[in-house]
């Protein structure tokens, strides 16, 4: 009885609960003979912050990287099923990966600020895009892209100096200023905040619960700590398989699968 | 439950080591319930004494038990299965020092007691009363140490019995204290014994809906069927 009105009061926090942003069916990844990604059937929420979880080589990358075709870089790679975004096949011949790639915006575990002005890293985007006719536009873009990254106030003196020259923390923040510079739907993070200290982590979970409003945040950690603390919906895999996805405040309490019970609690499954 | 080892081994040994402490108390507290009966049946102070004082040891392990239990969630952040069985620790070890103060409380009032004549089998019948919880509290600890849903279930059905051994007994006090009103004292410490025992019950039952919680994750839904059986009893007598 308790876990359920625990659970009512943390599901309540998911907005728009019913508004399916991503939906996987059936979704096979091969790398040469490595069947690495074994029928996942997954819906993914609008405005929910939704992790990933699992072993070393459980896939849970592969996954994600599927999400915004990140894998067609890779030759070897081979994905089978369905990947809808709003409905929309990802995979269809007559999209483009790059305009996929500006929707769903994707952050990496080292933060890799291009080697230009942190003004630069933010405006290349959207140049590229353009989504700015002028330079004017491009100025309010890269503004409201640093302050939606928490990094406005510590960078807005020295938008000339380069982005490498920030801490670790800042440039993380400066490469989610730069993924959401080009206005996505779908953030993708990689292990955001492994290389980064307690202190700038804190501060990229902060900005992650404030992105949520907007975007769809799918996210791959090991901390399961940090899974715990900012999702509300967890994913976990083992060996290639979806195992178990409900609610982040369920399966850290009372999982349903005992292979999940058994990561989550550090035995040896 | 997990029956699986943790890859860290000293977490292992840090849940054991809590739930250990749990048993050290429940032991503690079935004695001290044991010997709180038998020394006002068998009039020994020196007995009641011993229990009075052996509080404090239960009291002791509560602390110790739970301030383990505080580091495991500082230090370890424990979570599903393992987590239950923390968070189980911290409220199993209240309801045990409750039932423990109960014992103490009647081995207090059992000096009141025995300053007034013995009333027939009044004592003996508290004797079987808290027999009956004893056997409830030993079952429900290894209900808890084993993980048994089935064991802790019959546990929480038999607390009935007990609420009805209470009112049998309230009526009985009823009865004695209206044919002679001089063993009114008496009966009124005898009476709040009765209670005390009856709260054992109570507490009891709390730990075997621990268990449950601690085997399903989540509390037991059904509400027992608790009849009033004191309200029932006055308008009889």
């Amino acid at each position: 009885m308790e876990t359920k009105v625990n659970n009512m009061q943390l599901d309540t926090r998911i907005a728009g609960e019913d508004a399916i942003k991503i939906a996987a069916r059936n979704v096979q990844v091969y790398y040469g003979d490595t069947h690495a990604i074994k029928d996942v059937n997954v819906d993914i929420l609008d405005k929910t912050v939704t992790a990933f979880i699992g072993p070393s080589g459980c896939g849970k990358s592969t996954f994600l990287r599927c999400l915004n075709r990140m894998n067609d870089t890779i030759s070897i790679a081979r994905i089978e099923g369905d990947i809808r975004i709003d409905g929309e096949d990802i995979y269809d011949r007559r999209v483009d990966p790059v305009q996929l790639r500006a929707k769903v915006g994707m952050v990496f575990q080292k933060p890799n600020p291009f080697p230009k002005s942190i003004y630069e890293n933010v405006a290349y985007g959207p140049r590229i895009h353009g989504l700015a006719r002028s330079k004017a536009d491009l100025d309010e873009i890269v503004e409201k892209s640093l302050r939606r990254a928490a990094l406005w106030d510590e960078v807005k003196d020295r938008l000339d100096d380069p982005g490498t020259g920030l801490s670790g923390g800042q440039q993380q923040r400066l490469c989610i200023g730069r993924a959401v510079a080009t206005n996505p739907e779908i953030l993708l993070m990689d292990e955001p905040c492994s290389a980064l200290d307690p202190i700038a982590t804190a501060q990229v979970e902060e900005l992650i619960d404030e992105l949520r409003s907007n975007y769809s945040v799918v996210i791959v950690t090991h901390s399961m700590q940090q899974a715990a603390r900012i999702s509300q919906k967890t994913a976990f895999f083992h060996l290639g398989n979806l195992v178990e996805f409900d609610y982040t405040s369920k399966i850290f309490t009372n999982p349903e699968d005992s292979r999940t019970e058994s990561y989550i609690t550090g035995r040896i499954g | 439950m997990n029956t699986n080892e943790h890859i860290v081994s000293s977490f292992d040994r840090d849940l054991e080591s809590i739930q250990a402490g749990i048993m050290k108390m429940g032991g503690l507290v079935e004695d001290s319930i044991h010997k709180s009966v038998l020394a006002l049946d068998t009039r020994d102070l020196e007995l009641a004494d011993l229990v009075r004082a052996g509080d404090a040891a239960i009291d002791a392990l509560e602390t110790q038990v739970n301030e383990e239990a505080a580091r495991i969630l500082a230090l370890r952040s424990p979570t599903a299965s393992d987590l239950r069985t923390v968070l189980s620790v911290f409220r199993v070890s209240t309801n045990l020092e409750r039932i423990g103060d109960y014992s103490k409380n009647i081995a207090k009032r059992s000096h009141a007691v025995m300053a007034q004549p013995p009333i027939e089998d009044a004592t003996a019948s508290l004797r079987r009363m808290a027999r009956e919880v004893e056997l409830m509290l030993k079952d429900v600890l290894d209900a808890y140490i084993q993980r048994d849903l089935g064991l802790a279930e019959d546990v929480r059905e038999r607390d009935i019995e007990i609420d009805q051994i209470y009112s049998a007994l309230f009526r009985e006090y009823l009865t004695f204290m209206m044919e002679d009103p001089r063993s009114i004292t008496a009966c009124m410490h005898l009476h709040f014994m009765a209670k005390n025992i009856e709260r054992m019950g109570d507490h009891v039952t709390s730990i075997a809906e621990q268990v449950v919680y601690l085997v399903t994750g989540a509390l037991p839904e059904d509400i027992r069927p608790k009849q009033d059986l004191i309200s029932e009893a006055s308008n009889k007598s």
